[in-house]
């Protein structure tokens, strides 16, 4: 199969089906009551930590990938969101554009960290969770607020303030885990860093 | 397996799951675009009102609905009332509350089984652009096994950490959880790999 971009584009087999479901499944654990969502209704939960990990250790196209399943899932009525909710409900809602911000999130995040060929850096992770785990999800998430509920974009931004405390205190934790598990647990992550290995070449691509 | 859905015989059960689909997104787009002023924010509670004063459904679920969303419903009239004043905050608070009780409906009348086949059947159109939609099924299923698994794992992990008397919080919890996730994928995909999925 003639792509490009070296190990990053290659089809996704049931090992990357099994990453992604339980990507999706972590995510949705984070929220659980119980755990340490503070409350429903904004996204001020840990679940947001989920969405930089799947980032950060699936890459961008699957961690965005665990995200969409987690939307689509949310949208067909469980109540995976922190706080129960669920439903196409949460589309139409003040915090919709975050959700939406989840999935671009997770892609940017992995975009940076995974940017080179060379194992991600500590710097480069923290980079990459900053850029991805919480501008991006902001940058989405604020307009949409401020569209929905009609609130002025600035005062909209002031508002979201509150929270990037909160989100700066999951990108550290996201940070240290990423990297301890860079060292601890490197097959985690399913690439090659720094070598001209090729991963399995010779499976038959059937259609 | 836990969800939103409520049996029940009112004309929304009643509905096919792809065309309410459709036909809830249609109202809470319009009702998402009415204007703030005056009569904007009546016909916004009056739809809300409508879509559940039907046989079956009722105004007690109505009322148990906007429970539900209460948190998004505060904190959006909180943010109206400091920056924009009360009546703007009230018309605003109005229309973001009745768009999120109306798509609450889908959901409530329809089983998760249901939509997910009427998603399937939706994705048709992108079988000419290689989507595989059996595959789509396959992950979205095995994502739905996962839900409790990963429940048990992270109640688990925090059980094993509170037995040691370890202090409590996301920072010493994530890298245990996360390592335990990681090798449940393995194991997963193995399995999958083992009953002949690619």
């Amino acid at each position: 199969m003639a792509k490009g971009h070296g190990s990053t584009v290659r089809p996704i087999d049931a090992t990357d089906l099994a990453r992604v479901a339980v990507f999706a499944a972590l995510t949705v654990a984070l929220g659980l009551p119980g755990s340490f969502s503070a409350f429903g209704g904004v996204p001020i939960t840990a679940q947001t930590l989920g969405v930089m990990l799947a980032g950060a250790i699936l890459g961008p196209r699957l961690g965005a990938l665990a995200m969409i399943v987690l939307l689509v899932l949310v949208a067909a009525g469980l109540p995976l969101l922190a706080g129960g909710r669920g439903g196409i409900g949460v589309f139409t809602g003040p915090s919709a554009g975050y959700l939406f911000g989840w999935v671009a999130g997770a892609f940017v995040t992995g975009l940076v960290v995974h940017s080179t060929s060379r194992r991600p850096t500590l710097a480069r992770t923290a980079l990459g969770l900053l850029i991805g785990g919480i501008l991006v999800v902001y940058a989405i998430g604020i307009p949409v607020q401020s569209l929905v509920t009609r609130l002025p974009l600035g005062h909209t931004v002031v508002l979201s303030l509150a929270f990037i405390p909160g989100d700066l205190i999951k990108a550290a934790i996201a940070t240290t885990t990423v990297g301890t598990l860079l060292r601890a647990y490197p097959r985690a992550f399913r690439r090659t860093w720094g070598s001209s290995r090729q991963r399995e070449v010779s499976r038959p691509e059937a259609t | 397996m836990l969800s939103l859905y409520r049996a029940g015989y009112s004309p929304w059960h009643r509905l096919a799951a792809g065309p309410k689909a459709l036909l809830l997104i249609v109202i809470v787009l319009g009702v998402s675009l009415l204007p703030v002023s005056w009569p904007g924010p009546a016909v916004a509670a009056a739809i809300a009102v409508g879509c559940y004063a039907v046989p079956g459904i009722g105004l007690r679920e109505l009322r148990r609905q906007l429970v539900a969303v209460r948190w998004a419903i505060g904190v959006t009239a909180a943010g109206q009332l400091v920056f924009l004043g009360p009546g703007p905050a009230a018309a605003n608070t109005t229309r973001v509350g009745a768009a999120l009780v109306i798509s609450a409906l889908l959901a409530l009348t329809t089983p998760v089984g249901a939509l997910l086949d009427a998603l399937e059947r939706g994705l048709k159109p992108l079988d000419h652009l290689g989507v595989d939609r059996q595959r789509v099924a396959l992950l979205l299923i095995v994502t739905i096994t996962m839900l409790p698994v990963l429940a048990r794992l992270a109640h688990d992990v925090r059980e094993a950490q509170r037995a040691r008397g370890a202090p409590p919080g996301l920072r010493h919890f994530a890298m245990p959880f996360l390592v335990v996730a990681l090798k449940h994928a393995d194991a997963l995909g193995d399995a999958l790999t083992a009953r002949g999925v690619r």
